[in-house]
């Protein structure tokens, strides 16, 4: 097979400025802005086959974007060499270009344009586009007058009609209503079929299991691993469970619960019925085990767990009895604590917290910086944060769901 | 299924792309900036009632008002002809110069949003509004050759030189507006910059009043290169004069100069602008 993308050494450095430099500014010989050099991305060797799905994932400012500007040439490389073998173009968010003034077909012409296509191509393929978009009745009007949903839908539309050699994808997102969904999936499969390259970068490890075979980390704009799709989201949520992230710091300390202090979580991991996992495929019961060591003493401390999803939201939340109680640890004394669960979530990525607190519940004991991150398979054709296990009946037969 | 091609059609590293790279790409992209100045033209003027007469109208009126205000203040003797005509001819070069570097010198940033996913050259942004402003230059110079025999001066073949002076005035204004939506990139009060020196410029510039009102002070007012352009508008209405060979010669050096510096800035720049935006 030959490489439609070759990536050697390939680095990019931003330099931030404190302030926005003016051209008055900098002829004068005082308040000159410091910038201040960042590696956004460095030192990535990678070939992706012609035909190839590739996956990149890493957390927010680990270089997935920078990667997808460099690749799309909005952007220069300060060192090593891309070469991409082909005409390559977005996927998804190019209908930010729209003129809002204008009618769809309008727009149809000039995002067709953009994204490479040749006018005689966007002549014979305007119809098919139209039709994907659901549109054929509102073309003529003026875009401004679109929901966000049929907006969306157009710029789908054009982007998919496209046909470069190599799509990049940012994030597949939820475009339009169920049935539209499930139409572009269908025809990403399609595409993805017909020998076109792809690029995914997404947060959502399961938009990656479905689409690539093979994934490349990122870490603080370093390559931490290139492998199999499996092998690297393994990776990947054991450094979210080391690393812990910056907007979870306000999730894990358990709300409006008050920092006291006194114990410290030595340990916490999950475990299914064959040994730690950080992945729930079915609707097997998981246990949260943690080790808690006392600095002080601490009577009938409040246990409990709380699942957030990658958004932040509370999926799931239990705690022992407020007021029980139990027993009276004393400082340098542990604790076992195992919480029991049926993760009946939706598919996605959460973060597990261990929780300790005083009997009353008022104050935190301990904080958990890290939390356990926890993958659950998506169950086909149900989506949301949990899952409640629905069944369809229709004319009492059983509908198969997805 | 699009025909494939094995030749690297996006081969990049830390170095400015070749000559032959940058012309290749702004040539294999001709269409987006057609098809921007369309669309920059219809969003301008398509839902106005009067539709494209709008385009001309503003300069007409303009003109209409500052002869209206001018004549009275300036000694309209020393013109070659109607003052009327005068001031139409100088105005409707000058709006044009007017709208396209202010619109153009802010048109990378402007359009940032339009080049933030996919890659054509950036040149062609401050570019675009150059040509969909040919339009209403067109209906304007239009009106002006009607205006000329009512105002009684007939054209005479000095209106041939309307062809080079709107190919300076489009050229001249376009190396001026590539330069500073370069600049304007790294330094956002280009903006207010070029805001307030058009201000100063159009009286620095013989627009409404003939050059030889200054005197033995005129070769000052032929440093300035849109003496040149304006005085070409001037000469095509009312007839040529030696002495407008100097700032011609000027407009023309400037333009030369002008026209390199750009090319190179974007050779070098165009796809670092992108950090900035």
């Amino acid at each position: 097979m030959t490489d439609t993308i070759l990536i050697e050494g390939l680095g990019k450095r931003y330099v931030k400025y404190v302030d926005q430099p003016t051209l008055v500014g900098s002829l004068l010989p005082f308040r000159r802005s410091r910038p201040s050099p960042l590696w956004a991305l460095r030192g990535l060797d990678l070939r992706v086959e012609k035909g190839q799905t590739i996956g990149v994932i890493g957390r927010n400012g680990s270089g997935k974007t920078t990667l997808l500007k460099l690749l799309s040439g909005v952007t220069r490389p300060s060192e090593g060499r891309l070469r991409v073998m082909g005409r390559i173009a977005p996927l998804i968010g190019v209908g930010v270009g729209f003129r809002r003034e204008l009618t769809g077909r309008d727009n149809v012409y000039l995002n067709g344009l953009l994204l490479g296509m040749e006018r005689r191509r966007l002549d014979r393929r305007f119809d098919d586009i139209v039709a994907f978009a659901e549109l054929q009745d509102f073309i003529d009007t003026p875009v401004k007058f679109y929901s966000s949903g049929m907006f969306l839908r157009l710029g789908f539309a054009i982007a998919i009609h496209s046909e470069p050699e190599v799509f990049l994808l940012d994030e597949i997102l939820a475009v339009g209503d169920l049935a539209f969904q499930s139409k572009c999936f269908e025809r990403l499969r399609m595409v993805q079929g017909s020998g076109t390259t792809i690029v995914v970068v997404s947060h959502s490890m399961n938009a990656i299991r479905g689409m690539c075979s093979r994934v490349v980390l990122l870490r603080r704009g370093l390559v931490d691993m290139i492998g199999d799709t499996e092998d690297v989201i393994a990776r990947y949520h054991e450094l979210l469970s080391v690393e812990g992230d910056a907007d979870e710091e306000t999730a894990r300390s358990g709300g409006e619960r008050m920092y006291v202090g006194g114990a410290v979580i030595e340990e916490s991991r999950l475990f299914g019925p064959d040994g730690p996992v950080n992945y729930a495929d079915g609707g097997e019961q998981l246990e949260l085990r943690v080790r808690l060591r006392f600095e002080q003493a601490v009577d009938s401390p409040l246990v409990g767990m709380q699942i957030f999803n990658e958004e932040g939201v509370l999926a799931y939340a239990c705690h022992s009895f407020l007021g029980l109680r139990h027993r009276r640890y004393d400082a340098g004394e542990t604790a076992k604590v195992f919480i029991r669960f049926v993760p009946r979530l939706g598919g996605g990525t959460y973060r597990v917290f261990c929780l300790v607190a005083t009997a009353d519940g008022r104050g935190s004991l301990a904080v958990q910086p890290r939390g356990v991150s926890l993958f659950v398979a998506p169950r086909l054709g149900s989506r949301g944060v949990a899952d409640l296990q629905g069944s369809i009946e229709v004319d009492g037969r059983v509908m198969p769901v997805g | 299924m699009p025909e494939r091609t094995s030749t690297a059609v996006l081969d990049l590293d830390a170095r400015p792309s070749s000559w032959g790279v940058a012309v290749l790409d702004v040539v294999g992209h001709r269409s987006i900036l057609m098809a921007l100045a369309r669309t920059d033209f219809q969003a301008r003027y398509r839902r106005a009632v009067f539709g494209v007469l709008w385009a001309a109208a503003v300069p007409l009126v303009q003109a209409a008002i500052v002869a209206a205000v001018f004549s009275h203040v300036v000694r309209t003797s020393s013109v070659p002809g109607p003052y009327g005509i005068f001031a139409l001819s100088g105005v409707i070069a000058w709006s044009y110069f007017a709208v396209g570097l202010g619109t153009g010198a802010t048109a990378v940033v402007d359009g940032a949003e339009l080049s933030d996913r996919v890659w054509f050259p950036r040149a062609m942004l401050p570019v675009v509004p150059l040509i969909s402003g040919l339009v209403g230059l067109g209906i304007s110079l239009g009106c002006l050759l009607v205006a000329m025999p009512i105002f009684g001066a007939a054209p005479g073949p000095s209106v041939l030189l309307l062809i080079p002076a709107v190919v300076l005035l489009v050229l001249l204004t376009g190396a001026l507006a590539l330069i500073l939506a370069a600049a304007h990139v790294y330094f956002r009060d280009v903006r207010y910059l070029v805001q307030a020196a058009l201000l100063v410029w159009f009286y620095a510039t013989p627009v409404l009043y003939p050059a030889q009102l200054l005197g033995r002070y005129r070769p000052l007012l032929d440093i300035n290169p849109l003496t040149g352009v304006i005085e070409l508008f001037h000469a095509a209405a009312l007839g040529w004069e030696p002495a407008m060979l100097a700032p011609v010669a000027v407009s023309v050096a400037t333009l030369v100069v002008g026209l390199l510096v750009a090319a190179e800035v974007y050779r070098r720049y165009d796809r670092l602008f992108a950090d900035r935006l």
